[in-house]
């Protein structure tokens, strides 16, 4: 059945060399690091239905979290002569020699999520830095001005300097003006919600409650720093940020304890993805996409072109994408919502 | 330096200090006291540098003394249980993974069971809650226990397994989600609410019974070794131990009381309770918190089984002697797999501490708590080569560890340097202890 | 030629049988350790106000076959009867409802804890209320010191800190005071001085007179000589042979040990030189 699929395809191709090529029956394949993870399940599912939406065909598999596996995964979809390989790279180094195989055979690649550095490939990624500055934008638009605490995430995980980055990108101007004073800023062992409440409590002690807002790097953190807040009676009337689109995030930003959750929506990105990955197959070149960047903040600094997408906003106004996308519920966000008191909750 | 050796020939004895007479009358530890004094100089030090720092002390006031027994009592439950591990010469290293587990096994079973199968706020939830936490830290313990016993695979390999699978399980169950908001009531025992503690007249009630308690104590044993003719304490040392014991828990009392509700919540409890607001506003103490009372009675029950039960005696003797237990007809291998069955509740006790004040259950709670109660325990004189360790000495330990972590927050520090300062700690405590046991010998 | 040897050491030639039953019979026991045989089909008994001293070199066998009997190790073949009804001894706790109590050489006490707690270890007393009556212990146990070692006065200290001698009396009170009659001291004065050893064999004497049976471990036959009533002597496991003391001579005794010569006065065991 596979054979004479990739017979036919094979046919087809030889046809299309003459014919100027077609937006049917194009090959996309992606290489999934893993599937012991769950989120990975969702990605699927949009890119599937991307790529076959436009009468496509996908394949995939599964590199059940080995190097060496994803290789040899590689090399095969390379002999079927697939279109496009969509790779989620389980060693973004290791992975380096496939890619090159893949570039040699005319297969164009996509680094989905997890970046390698080769500048043939088209990086898609959600915007990290931006997720930074999307959650300053909120806090700030709430509380423009007054003294803010800075809950970080693990000192030594890199993304929490990089959100910070972006953080201060959008405050740092009104900190030097003196409108936003930085009161508590702390590193959170762990990301661990139980410390973020250690943290935000004891920054709550040593300003006597003077705080306006907090800036959470992530959904969990949240959720200490709003317990710490709730102790003082101050949950709902301090701005407090964090990313993830946890559903207990969600539904505390339809309680009012938290004014934004910065969500990576994976049905977003697959879909993306999958579009991408067609216009690819038909042809377009990776630097003539629609909304492609340059790249270059990788570990070794290549330059790629990329497509970074902004996550997704939740807020009390726009809860209602969240439960459109099918992330929750809306039973689980609205749950102990007063009726009334958010758009989405009715 | 050779004075001190000279004391022990027999003309020194009239020369005895005031301080060692002192001493030996009342039966002090001397450790304790090391350690209390320890407790007071982190204390002050940290006070006065936020004076320093920022202009104003915050570490001795009462807001940030009732903030950090609140914090340390979810590691005080645990130490209580480990301390006792550790004298059988065994060690637990799964108690973060098992708070982390049973947290997420009690936050899925009031969300997504109990809620809906008895409606949110149903009275029964929290109950229901809390004995299927405290059957699953026996039954997880008890397993470890059987596995250690009974399998004779050593404490260490088996609960660093457990460390690794029971944060594995915390995440399945949940798929990494947080699950939040827990049951209104069993929040209580978080601390945070408004009815989470027992504002000042229960907390002056607690004072006095436990100062009736200790001064009834003292006169019972007293009466009972005159009854035998036991050589018994002097009078004024008697005196002296019911005063300062009386002294400390009022004083505790007092400090518990001097930290109000912010204006904010106060009129909400007004409110609720139709209290009249009087006009130059309504001053609500918090009193004693809910999590810390938990503390206080896991280490005096701990400490009751420590030393008034055969249970207790026989962990001590095991720690003491393992062969000589075993050849006075002790039971060794079921009082393994009791201990860490009681491990287990201890941590489970601590998981409802936790995931109550978090109000929520996340699969990372707990995470490196095995490493602060083994800490703890360590710094408060439990020796490593068992048999030796006081609960109450656990306890000062945690304080300890709790106090140098917020006093570093308070004043701002990275939390590189927080570990730095633990660490180090750690280490020369266990130093001072050692120097400490060699002159005592 | 086993079985005759049994025969004829239970009926005849002790004096002390005198048709009497004997306190503890052990027949035919042997317990091997992973393939080595620890004891090797031994029979021995004892009876009431006697003292026999068991002899032999280190790894003879002699502290393993006792510990059959007090229930630390368990055998795998052979009997044991107390005052002629067969006992099941599996573990510690039922060799002491036997009323058998021992004295090992390890000591075998919890160093951390004090003389009372050591006194009573596996044998509390309680309060009404299910609690350590720790008061009544340590009168009991002023009670049984007071007797063994009338300076004693460091009841509160955990028994480490005391010395060699002191230790030793808290091991011995922990036999007598349990009202044993049959009573197993295994090298008991290996750690104590000329005086303190004095005081071991006068006490050995005393329960002696009060009918106790006296099993005597050492492998020193100077130690135990003029105490013992019997020495029976073992070698790779095995029973030499059992002597009157008044029927061998040390030498000869020394040479059981040594040779595994049983001497006319003694009667050959299983592992007697078959010369």
């Amino acid at each position: 059945m596979l054979k004479a699929t990739v017979a036919a395809l094979t046919g087809a191709l030889l046809l299309g060399a003459a014919v100027p090529a077609l937006a049917k029956d194009k090959t996309i394949a992606v290489s999934w690091k893993t599937f012991q993870e769950e989120r990975w399940k969702t990605d699927e599912a949009a890119i599937k239905a991307a790529v076959t939406a436009a009468g496509n065909k996908y394949v995939s598999t599964d590199a059940q979290g080995s190097a060496e596996k994803q290789a040899k995964d590689i090399e095969g979809l390379i002999t079927q002569k697939v279109d496009v390989i969509v790779i989620v790279a389980y060693d973004s180094d290791a992975i380096l020699p496939s890619i090159k195989a893949a570039r040699d055979a005319g297969i164009k690649t996509m680094a989905y999520d997890v970046q390698f550095e080769d500048p043939s490939a088209l990086y898609i990624t959600f915007d990290n830095i931006g997720v930074g500055r999307l959650m300053a934008k909120e806090v700030q638009k709430v509380k423009p001005a007054g003294n803010y605490a800075f809950i970080k995430g693990d000192k030594g995980d890199p993304n929490a300097t990089f959100l910070f980055k972006g953080i201060m990108e959008v405050l740092g101007d009104a900190i030097k003006a003196g409108k936003i004073k930085n009161s508590c800023e702390t590193f959170t062992d762990g990301w661990k919600p139980d410390n973020a409440q250690k943290n935000m409590e004891q920054c709550l002690t040593s300003t006597g409650n003077k705080i306006d807002a907090v800036v959470s790097e992530n959904d969990g953190m949240a959720s200490g720093v709003v317990a710490a807040l709730k102790a003082q009676g101050m949950d709902g009337s301090v701005a407090v940020s964090g990313q993830d689109g946890d559903l207990a995030a969600i539904n505390r930003v339809a309680l009012g304890t938290q004014t934004v959750s910065i969500w990576k929506d994976a049905t977003q990105l697959g879909k993306k993805a999958g579009e991408l990955a067609n216009m690819i197959a038909d042809g377009t070149a990776i630097d003539k996409l629609p909304g492609v960047t340059k790249f270059n903040l990788g570990k070794k600094g290549v330059e790629m072109n990329s497509i970074l997408l902004e996550p997704t906003t939740i807020t009390k106004d726009t809860l209602d994408v969240a439960i459109k996308a099918g992330h929750i519920t809306k039973e689980k966000a609205c749950a102990g919502v007063k009726a009334g008191s958010v758009k989405a909750c009715g | 330096m050779t004075q001190s050796t000279e004391t022990r020939s027999e003309p020194a004895l009239a020369q005895e200090g005031v301080v060692t007479r002192f001493l030996r009358a009342t039966e002090i530890d001397t450790r304790l006291l090391g350690m209390v004094g320890a407790l007071i100089l982190i204390s002050v030090c940290f006070h006065f540098a936020g004076i320093l720092r920022t202009g104003n002390g915050v570490f001795l006031s009462p807001r940030n003394l009732w903030i950090l027994l609140v914090q340390t009592s979810s590691i005080a439950v645990m130490t209580t249980g480990m301390v006792l591990i550790i004298v059988m010469r065994h060690i637990d290293l799964s108690v973060g993974s098992l708070l982390g587990v049973i947290a997420v096994i009690m936050g899925y079973a009031q969300v997504y069971v109990l809620g809906p199968w008895l409606g949110v706020g149903h009275p029964a939830i929290w109950i229901i809650t809390i004995l299927i936490g405290l059957s699953a830290g026996a039954l997880l313990g008890g397993f470890h226990g059987y596995l250690i016993a009974y399998a004779g695979i050593p404490s260490f390999i088996v609960t660093l397994g457990g460390l690794i699978v029971w944060r594995g399980a915390a995440w399945a169950i949940i798929r990494g989600e947080t699950v939040a908001p827990m049951d209104e009531t069993f929040e209580l025992l978080g601390g945070g609410p408004l009815d989470a503690s027992i504002k000042a007249t229960g907390s002056w009630i607690l004072g006095i019974i436990v100062c009736v308690v200790i001064v009834l104590a003292l006169y019972f044993g007293r009466k009972s070794r005159q009854k035998f003719n036991f050589p018994l304490r002097p009078m004024w040392a008697e005196t002296f131990l019911g005063i300062v014991g009386c002294g400390i828990t009022l004083g505790t009392v007092l400090l518990v009381n001097s930290y109000y509700f912010p204006p904010k919540l106060a009129n909400e409890y007004a409110e609720r309770y139709n209290i009249p607001i009087p006009e130059d506003g309504f001053l609500l103490s918090k009193g004693f918190a809910i999590p810390v009372l938990i503390a206080a009675a896991a280490a005096i029950v701990m400490t009751f089984v420590a030393t008034r039960t055969r249970f207790g005696r026989y962990v001590y003797a095991i720690g003491g002697n393992p062969e000589a237990a075993e050849l006075a007809g002790i039971n060794t291998k079921r009082i393994t797999l009791i201990m860490f069955s009681i491990m287990g509740v201890l941590a489970a006790i601590s998981a409802c501490i936790s995931s109550a004040r978090l109000n929520a259950a996340s699969n990372a709670l707990g995470q490196f708590d095995e490493l602060y109660v083994i800490a703890a325990t360590v710094i408060g004189g439990t020796s490593l080569a068992g048999g030796v360790g006081t609960i109450y000495g656990a306890i000062l330990g945690a304080l300890v560890m709790q106090s140098l972590q917020s006093g570093m927050t308070l004043l701002n520090f990275d939390s590189a340097y927080k570990d730095m300062a633990v660490g180090s700690v750690l280490v020369f405590a266990v130093w001072l202890d050692q120097i400490y046991r060699r002159r005592a010998n | 030629m086993t079985t005759t040897t049994t025969a004829h050491t239970s009926s005849t030639i002790n004096a002390f049988a005198d048709g009497r039953q004997p306190l503890v019979e052990m027949r035919d026991i042997s317990i091997a350790f992973g393939g080595i045989k620890a004891v090797d089909h031994a029979s021995l008994e004892l009876y009431k106000g006697e003292v026999v001293a068991l002899l032999g070199h280190n790894g003879a066998g002699k502290s393993t076959l006792i510990k059959i009997l007090s229930g630390a190790y368990q055998r795998d073949h052979g009997d044991i009867y107390i005052r002629g009804e067969k006992a099941s001894i599996d573990n510690p706790r039922d060799a002491k409802r036997y009323g058998i109590e021992t004295i090992y050489q390890t000591l075998a006490l919890a160093d951390n804890v004090d003389a009372a707690a050591n006194l009573f270890l596996g044998r509390e007393l309680r309060t009404a209320w299910g609690t350590l009556d720790d008061v009544a212990m340590e009168a009991a146990t002023r009670e049984v010191m007071g007797r063994l070692n009338p300076n004693f006065r460091r009841f509160k200290e955990p028994v480490k800190k005391l010395s060699g001698g002191q230790r030793q009396s808290v091991a011995i009170a922990r036999a007598i005071h349990f009202n044993a009659n049959i009573l197993i001291m295994d090298e008991p004065t290996a750690a104590l001085g000329p005086q303190e050893t004095q005081q071991v064999a006068d006490l050995t004497l005393e329960l002696k007179k009060q009918g106790i049976g006296i099993f005597l471990i050492s492998h020193d036959i100077h130690d135990v000589f003029d105490l013992a009533d019997r020495v029976a002597v073992m070698k790779n496991g095995r029973i030499v042979g059992t002597a009157r003391v008044e029927d061998v001579s040390k030498d000869e005794v020394l040479g059981m040990i040594i040779l595994g010569k049983c001497p006319p006065g003694a009667i050959p065991g299983p592992g007697a030189l078959s010369s």
